[in-house]
């Protein structure tokens, strides 16, 4: 393996530093700058928990105080939003449902920036289109399902129901899910495209921002829509 | 452009997984209503808790995919530098975050309600550390494992954290409830 030698010797130099072998392997045996950055980025000379820490720890106790933030409006309509018991099983699951669009958006988007895939017309991207319609149609598929399993425990717990209350908890969700992910997307690729361009790993910054917007954007909607419909 | 190929599958399948996590931890909010809103400020906490996971162990799964796919990560190896490296900074990174949850709620129940309750500090500090002693390792080995079996741990690893850390997240923020 011709290509091991250099990239070793990569990973030996300061990742403050930038350096022509850089170059000189990208044109030689065709690896993306993007890849010969994760690279040097993890290599010997690299701190790695402080550089991990150091990028990440701002987003992440912003995402914690953005989250906790979110948690005041269902605090504030507590009584209402534990009387509600379909929503109050549903509300792990919505959030998991939405961050992991976020998550999964992020981690794909970031590997894609990585493999040099995304350029500055990345709406035309053939393979970021079908990532969006595939968690788009995943989005729905998922809301209705969780919806639905989520009134079938409450009726089971011992709530009562009915057919109008029901389709209440049904678009409630769909509409929560559907516009939070499109949302997120946005999202990561606007931000994804930003901390690539400011040579930072995009894994320590996509995620967090996307699970916060996530969290926050679910526990606001979701709040806003209990005063509207309940 | 096939939208329902092999990742559409993956993801669909473990979504499933992910909302069935969710509801099993919903359910437990429903029974244990009484119990767990009986202190002040949980609907502040919870929300912290649970997306905690994500932000910590997903970010981990994430670096750590990308690391193996870029063959900077070998799946076999995991004494390495770069793995203690992951390690060390998602467990400083998830005690720090669980104790700024903590001061968060405790702040804004101050402000509310002029009570002193250190309690609203303790509990998502120690339900942190006690979850993601778990998490963090749990993360690492399936990460490593859904490598090396041929999947797409990025299609998978997102709804495998949410899933096990809600729950996991839950039954600390349980147990510290009943230590405290």
């Amino acid at each position: 393996m011709k290509i091991i030698k250099p990239l070793e010797e990569l990973r030996k130099i300061n990742r403050k530093n930038y350096h022509p072998i850089i170059n000189h392997i990208h044109k030689k045996h065709k690896i993306s700058r993007k890849t010969l950055f994760y690279i040097k980025e993890y290599g010997s000379h690299s701190n790695v928990p402080k550089t991990i820490i150091k990028e990440s720890i701002k987003i992440v106790l912003f995402a914690s105080i953005l989250s906790t933030i979110g948690g005041f409006g269902l605090e504030y309509i507590k009584s209402i939003f534990i009387s509600i018991i379909p929503l109050l099983i549903l509300l792990p699951t919505l959030n998991d449902l939405i961050g992991d669009y976020g998550a999964i958006a992020s981690s794909k988007f970031s590997i894609m920036l990585y493999e040099n895939k995304i350029n500055k017309k990345w709406w035309l991207n053939k393979e970021l289109r079908k990532l969006f319609a595939q968690i788009l149609i995943l989005s729905i598929i998922t809301a209705i399902c969780s919806s639905i399993l989520a009134l079938i425990i409450s009726k089971y717990v011992g709530y009562s129901l009915n057919a109008s209350f029901a389709m209440k908890i049904i678009a409630l969700t769909l509409l929560d899910v559907v516009l939070i992910t499109a949302i997120l997307f946005l999202v990561v690729i606007i931000a994804g495209i930003h901390f690539y361009n400011k040579k930072e790993d995009p894994n320590n910054f996509l995620i967090p921002i996307t699970t916060s917007i996530a969290d926050f954007g679910n526990m606001v909607i979701l709040s806003f829509l209990v005063i509207l419909f309940f | 452009m096939t939208i329902f190929d092999k990742t559409f599958k993956e993801i669909l399948i473990f979504q499933i997984i992910s909302i069935l996590g969710g509801l099993i931890v919903g359910t437990i909010l429903a029974v244990y209503t009484d119990k767990i809103f009986i202190i002040p400020s949980m609907l502040i906490i919870i929300p912290g808790i649970l997306q905690m996971r994500e932000n910590i162990s997903g970010s981990f799964a994430s670096r750590l995919s990308s690391g193996l796919f870029l063959k900077v990560i070998k799946p076999n190896k995991t004494q390495t530098k770069i793995i203690k490296g992951n390690l060390y900074a998602s467990f400083f990174l998830a005690i720090l975050t669980s104790l700024m949850i903590g001061l968060i709620a405790f702040f804004f129940n101050y402000l509310f309600t002029h009570t002193i309750l250190f309690k609203i500090i303790m509990i998502p500090l120690i339900a942190g550390i006690i979850a993601n002693t778990i998490e963090i390792p749990l993360t690492l080995f399936t990460t490593l494992y859904l490598f090396k079996k041929g999947y797409d741990p990025n299609n998978i690893m997102g709804p495998f954290v949410t899933s096990t850390g809600d729950i996991i997240s839950i039954l600390s923020i349980l147990i510290t409830m009943m230590i405290i």
